[in-house]
């Protein structure tokens, strides 16, 4: 993945080499230890959270555009071709784990604004079932259990009418407040390692077009661990799992040879259980619009509004 | 703030079965922030036969942030410092998860005993030995292991003489041996931090 620093946009892969570099200058190895390996990669993550929190305020698409002033070309021209179809950008932290919380709060957000209760319905269900997933993947019920009450009490609290019910402004304190918002990040983890070990066959040969790990081992150290980013494995199977459409956007260099400049989107669209795999794909009965939109570039995700 | 309702659950679930596996956790204080794990050295390496105790402190994050765990028992390993039990594992840093658990992590640290990596050292001295001289490598692992996670095996009044040999008054030691719960190297630890 190639990394555009000039563009101003401090990716996760960037912070890691950050805190590597620092420790590689630290002389006396006798006397750094682990302790001190983590205080400081803390203190990187603690300087990254002033900047940025975990969820930012929405902001108008005009301030991407204001990032790249001095930057690449291409992206301005994208950025603009953005425009015309959305009105608004909301960031998150690049901490490893911004595709998660961008996925937390573009759901969370929409149900609030649509009030769908089928829909929370139709997730609940599809909770239950990651939960037996994970039970008879041979996962203790008390490592992922606070985790699971944990998102389905943000999803009672977004359906208003009762005591619990919380407001728009609320969600966004909650989505930046860690008690609640990692807890949320790390339910998703769970339910996306479940997923991928579930279906291990099917996602070996992409894991394997990744790294060289086994299916265990990649989700043992890509998805489980906290700040581990995520890559199109992570949100087919997030997808897959509860059900949920998601549009990524990619905003990047590469150009057209016709000339005319485009923006990428890819539509992760989930598995419908009961349709062949092929009447959902070809001419199925209709075509899913993805309620969430993602805004990706390399190495990040942000939420996207449409106009 | 410590999720100490997990950290209940988490101690009954991996003492229940403690006849299998053979390890256990213990809380060290009141408030469940320091725990003292024990590991039997896996069989057929040369910490058969020893019983190895693990200082772990929880930190405010857990389970966010990884258990911090040393030896407090002295071993001869590669990734384990000799001089102060660190343990080189990447499960107990960047690689930890909430999905793991204080039991999963001394499994952990039990398989890194069956399956030393000598290239990625935390006691530079023992990784070479390891690499260059596997066979004094191996005595002395098992000499280690004799002398420092047997000593359970010590009567009271061994453990007593031996404490007092290294020079601490015999009052001192027995009060100590007493709180520690006659856990020798515990006893010393205390002792030499006055």
């Amino acid at each position: 993945m190639e990394m555009q620093k000039q563009e101003g946009l401090l990716t996760d892969a960037e912070m890691e080499s950050m805190t590597s570099v620092q420790a590689s200058e630290v002389d006396d190895w006798a006397n750094f230890k682990d302790n001190d390996i983590m205080q400081q990669q803390s203190a990187i993550l603690a300087e990254e959270a002033e900047k940025i929190p975990f969820v930012g305020d929405k902001e108008p698409l005009s301030s991407l555009e204001a990032e790249y002033q001095s930057g690449s070309i291409i992206l301005l021209e994208k950025i603009k071709v953005l425009s015309e179809q959305y009105a608004s950008i909301r960031r998150t932290r690049g901490d490893g784990n911004c595709f998660f919380r961008s996925f937390m709060f573009a759901y969370l957000e929409h149900i609030l604004n649509s009030q769908d209760r089928a829909e929370v319905d139709r997730i609940t269900a599809n909770v239950e079932e990651c939960r037996k997933t994970l039970q008879s993947l041979g996962y203790a019920d008390f490592t992922f259990e606070d985790f699971f009450a944990l998102f389905l009490e943000q999803l009672e609290s977004v359906l208003q009418g009762s005591e619990a019910s919380i407001s728009h402004d609320e969600l966004v304190q909650r989505s930046r407040d860690q008690s609640v918002s990692d807890y949320v990040v790390m339910f998703f983890r769970f339910v996306t390692s479940g997923e991928i070990r579930k279906r291990s066959e099917f996602f070996e040969p992409f894991i394997l077009g990744l790294t060289n790990a086994t299916v265990e081992q990649f989700c043992k150290s890509s998805v489980e661990p906290m700040g581990e980013e995520s890559d199109h494995v992570h949100i087919t199977a997030l997808s897959d799992a509860l059900g949920v459409p998601i549009r990524v956007v990619y905003l990047d260099r590469s150009s057209c040879d016709n000339g005319v400049v485009s923006v990428n989107h890819h539509d992760f669209t989930p598995l419908t259980g009961d349709l062949p795999a092929d009447a959902a794909t070809v001419g199925g009965p209709e075509p899913i619009n993805p309620f969430i939109t993602l805004l990706y570039r390399p190495g990040h995700y942000d939420i996207l509004y449409l106009k | 703030m410590v999720d100490f309702a997990r950290v209940q659950k988490e101690l009954q679930e991996c003492n229940r079965d403690i006849e299998v596996s053979g390890i256990s956790v213990n809380p060290k204080s009141d408030n469940l922030t320091q725990l003292i794990g024990t590991i039997p050295g896996p069989l057929g390496t040369p910490y058969e036969g020893g019983t190895f105790t693990i200082d772990i402190v929880l930190p405010d994050g857990y389970p966010f942030e990884p258990p911090r765990m040393q030896f407090a028992t002295k071993v001869w390993h590669p990734n384990i410092s000799s001089q102060s039990g660190a343990i080189c594992l990447d499960i107990l840093k960047d690689q930890w998860s909430p999905a793991l658990t204080l039991k999963t992590a001394l499994l952990s640290i039990q398989a890194l005993l069956s399956a030393p990596e000598p290239d990625d050292p935390q006691d530079a001295v023992v990784a070479q030995q390891y690499l260059r001289d596997y066979q004094t490598f191996v005595g002395t692992a098992r000499y280690w292991t004799e002398t420092f996670a047997k000593t359970s095996s010590l009567g009271a009044e061994e453990k007593v003489q031996k404490l007092v040999e290294m020079g601490f008054p015999e009052s001192l030691v027995r009060s100590t041996l007493e709180v520690v719960g006659g856990d020798e190297n515990m006893a010393l630890e205390k002792l030499c931090s006055g």
